[in-house]
Formats: C-alpha cells, structure tokens, sequence
C-alpha cells in the first residue's frame, strides 16, 4: 500500500514551498515533517527560504512555532512564511472591525472623547479638550481644534485629515507633536490638510492633495476611469 | 403643566444667579407665574440678589426632608402678586443632602402649578450639577465672552447633549461692546460658532447690575437700563416671540452719537 504523503514539497523562484496535509492528525504530520526534513538530500546546499502552507489546518501560536522548530533542525532551511487558508472567527471579526470606519455625527466638545477600532470619520467639529482616537486614521469633515490620535495601536501609516486642522495636539502611533505657535505660522493656511508620520520620525503636515502620493494605500476604490 | 429651565454655565461667576433672578423676574413682569429654585446648597445667593433674604423661613433640604410643605418654604416676592416666588437652598448642610431623583419629584410638584420653574444651577459639573439639571426639560447656559467661561460652556453643553433634555440655548453675558469691536474680547460670532448651539440673548455689561443686586432689586426692573433690555429680550423669546437681537453699535454710540453719524454721510 503506498503511503500517502503528509507533506509535499515543492520548489519554486523564491525557494521551497512546504505544503503540509489538513486531514492528517497534528502529530503524525509533525512526525513526517521532522522525517522529511532530516532525510531530504539538502546537505551542501545553501541557504533556502522555506514558504509553509498549512492549507485548510488552523495552527495557533504555539503549533507554529513548532512547526517552524522542526523545520529548522535542518541547518540549510529557513522559514521565511507561514500561511493558512483559515483563520477563527474572532480574528475574522477583529479584523473586520479594523478595516472597517466608523461615522460620528456632532460636535465632540470638551471632556468628550471618541474612540474607534478602524478608521474614525467625524462630521463636525472636535472643540480644544475634545479627543477623537483611532486605531485607523481619522477623518474630520469639519473643524479639528482638540487633540486627535491615529494609528492608536502602532499603525505608523495612519494619517489625520481635516477640513481645517487647528490641532492642539496631535498623535501618530506613538509619536505626539504639541502643534506649538511655530507650526501654526507654518500652516498659515489650516484649510484642507492632512498630518502623517514622515519618514524622518517627525509628524509633518502636508496639503490634502499630497495624501494620494503620501499614502497611496489609503484609496480602496478599485476601478473607474 | 409648566416649565422647567435649568440655567447653567460650568464655570463660577459668569452670571448664573444673576441671569436667573432677571429672568424670572422679567418673565414675571410678563405675567407669568414663576418659581425659583436655589439649587447651590451650602453658598446660596439667590435670595440675596432677589432682596429675599431675611424671610426665609424653611428651605430646599426641608422640604426635600419632610420637614415642611413646599408651599411653606416658597418666599412670595412682594412686588408681584403671586408671580413671582422663591425656593431658597439651605445654608448649613451641603450638595449632597439632596439626590437627582429627589429633585425631579420637587419639580413635577411644582410645575403643576407654576408656569415657569427656572432652576439656579451651581457651578462646576458635581453632584450639585446634577440635582439641579434633574428635573428641567430645558437648560440655558451662561457664557461670558472670555475663552476660560466659553470652555466650560462647551463643556457642559457636551454634557447636557447625553441627557434626555432639549438643545441647550446659549446667553452671552457680561458684553463690554468697546472690546469686542476692538478685537479684545472673543465676538458674539466667534462664541456661536465655536459652540454651535443657538443664541438665545445677549446680555451688555453694566454697572448697575451690580449695584441693583446689592439692593436686592434686579435690574431688570429698570426698563432703561441696558442690560435689562437684555434680560427682557431674552424672557420674551422664552416665551416664544421672535425678537430681533440687540446690536451693539448702537448701544455705543447713543441717541446723539447715531445724529452725528447720520449728518456725517
């Protein structure tokens, strides 16, 4: 009777593709995997990047690394990768939430503070002691005279946008800028900018229509003419 | 059934008692009936201003104890029949003698049989705050045209926005017009925009209010007086009439001031 294989390698441009059997149990799979690895004629051979695939198997963190463990018993192997077709539902709904933006209508006054998982979009103003967060960027179609910080949880690509930025502070990921006299004479002009993290470490304002060089990745309209 | 109107402003000395004082008094020179209620338990003032003070019998924590009837502790202001009356906070315990729900049960009882019942709130955003913000169906706030005040002011404004009352209406007070045509002092525009509700009156700065508080007479009985105009303004748009507002130029210049500037076109 012949064997079936756990796993199946294949070799491409950009190195090896593991792709390892779902309907297998965990353990015989890592058995063969270990097997696989050890036996494979790959002795002499440079470095190879490794890309694994676990297919329709939900591996958590600790099964990863163990996978990655064994792979790299072999001295000639590196992971470069590890993906799956699935992912839980609790990640599917956090994820959703992140990449979904969230509309507040009305003035956040003083005192008030508006916190969003993705991406914030105020109509209205954010008055001097008012506070909108986001794990996203934030949009304000009116208004910005409080304190605004995006990319809350470490996203350093997150930007600000206002219809008149007239900030106190502002917070990008984890870098604050107090928006001192010396800025405001800067942006003479409040109307129509936006204020994202430069490469320099720095937050810097820029006009609106620089947001489609800067950021590019910003615009999810796909298509049109 | 009346109404209850909550007059606040967050922060202390902007005018709160003394707009309430002119407010129910002006309102009750309209013939209203109107209650007044003290709710700064522990630094009452209103009694004061209203020249109440020495026939204060019992109080707001009286009555909200059992201690007596409401009608009992209402002071009745002698220079209107039956219009106009007063129910002062006690003295000698503090804020927290009285709750929210014991405050809107008062009010109910009280709108019964009063037309308006303006409730004196006390400054900041505490426990006093809330008792007095309790039972109104309406809240004025108070703003003076200074950044601190108008802060304060949106600050408040944000908080009485959760609660399940009307938009609140915005009284700027204490108006110096010289400074505000100079740029010294934030302009009425700047005040209403910055805080997006709608104006409901302003209010000139003038000495005489002072002094007719010390009197106990509010100014508003004085017809000529500008601040009066103000408070009578105000009272009359409360009372739901549409009334232009008050320009500043011409409470400037004055009769003469307005001859000179005609002849000098």
């Amino acid at each position: 009777m012949v064997k079936q294989q756990y796993v199946t390698i294949k070799g491409t441009k950009d190195g090896l593709v593991l792709r390892l059997d779902d309907k297998c149990s965990y353990t015989e799979m890592i058995a063969e995997l270990r097997k696989k690895v050890q036996e494979d004629g790959l002795d002499g051979m440079e470095e190879v990047a490794v890309q694994v695939h676990t297919g329709n198997r939900y591996c958590n963190e600790d099964e990863v690394k163990e996978i990655i463990c064994v792979i790299h018993e072999s001295p000639n192997l590196r992971v470069s990768k590890v993906q799956s077709d699935v992912i839980t539902s609790e990640e599917c709904n956090r994820k959703i939430v992140e990449q979904q933006s969230e509309t507040y209508v009305g003035i956040i006054r003083s005192g008030q503070v508006v916190e969003a998982e993705g991406d914030l979009v105020v109509i209205g103003d954010v008055n001097p002691n008012g506070r909108v967060v986001a794990a996203g960027s934030i949009y304000i179609l009116g208004r910005l005279k409080g304190f605004a910080h995006a990319g809350a949880k470490g996203n350093t690509d997150a930007v600000i946008a206002a219809s008149w930025l007239e900030a106190t502070h502002l917070m990008i990921a984890d870098k604050l800028e107090i928006m001192t006299d010396e800025l405001t004479i800067l942006s003479e002009q409040p109307e129509m900018e936006c204020a994202y993290l430069h490469a320099n470490g720095f937050i810097a304002i820029d006009r609106l229509q620089e947001l489609r060089i800067l950021r590019p990745n910003l615009s999810t309209f796909k298509g049109g003419s | 059934m009346g109404e209850a109107i909550v007059i606040t402003s967050g922060k202390g000395g902007v005018g709160k008692t003394t707009t309430s004082a002119n407010l129910g008094t002006a309102l009750a020179l309209q013939g209203k009936k109107v209650c007044l209620i003290d709710t700064d338990i522990g630094l009452r003032n209103l009694d004061v201003i209203l020249g109440l003070e020495n026939r204060i019998i019992y109080d707001l924590v009286d009555v909200i104890e059992g201690r007596c009837k409401v009608h009992q502790a209402l002071v009745k202001d002698k220079r209107f029949d039956e219009g106009l009356f007063l129910l002062p906070a006690a003295q000698t315990t503090d804020k927290n003698a009285v709750t929210p729900e014991q405050m809107k049960e008062l009010i109910t009882e009280l709108k019964r049989d009063y037309d308006y019942v303006l409730i004196d709130c006390p400054a900041g955003i505490e426990q006093g705050y809330k008792n007095a913000i309790a039972g109104a169906d309406r809240a004025i706030v108070v703003t003076t045209p200074e950044i601190s005040a108008v802060r304060d002011a949106d600050r408040i404004i944000g908080l009485l926005e959760q609660e399940s009352i009307e938009p609140p209406k915005l009284i700027i007070n204490r108006i110096k017009s010289q400074l505000m045509s100079s740029g010294d002092a934030l302009d009425v525009n700047d005040i209403t925009t910055h805080l997006s509700i709608d104006l409901l009156g302003i209010v000139l700065d003038d000495e005489n209010v002072i002094s007719a508080s010390n009197k106990g007479e509010p100014v508003v009985m004085d017809p000529a007086n500008p601040a009066a105009i103000g408070y009578r303004n105000i009272a009359r748009r409360i009372l739901g009439e549409s009334v232009p507002l008050m320009s500043l130029e011409s409470s400037k210049q004055g009769f003469f001031g307005k001859l000179k500037a005609i002849f000098a076109r």
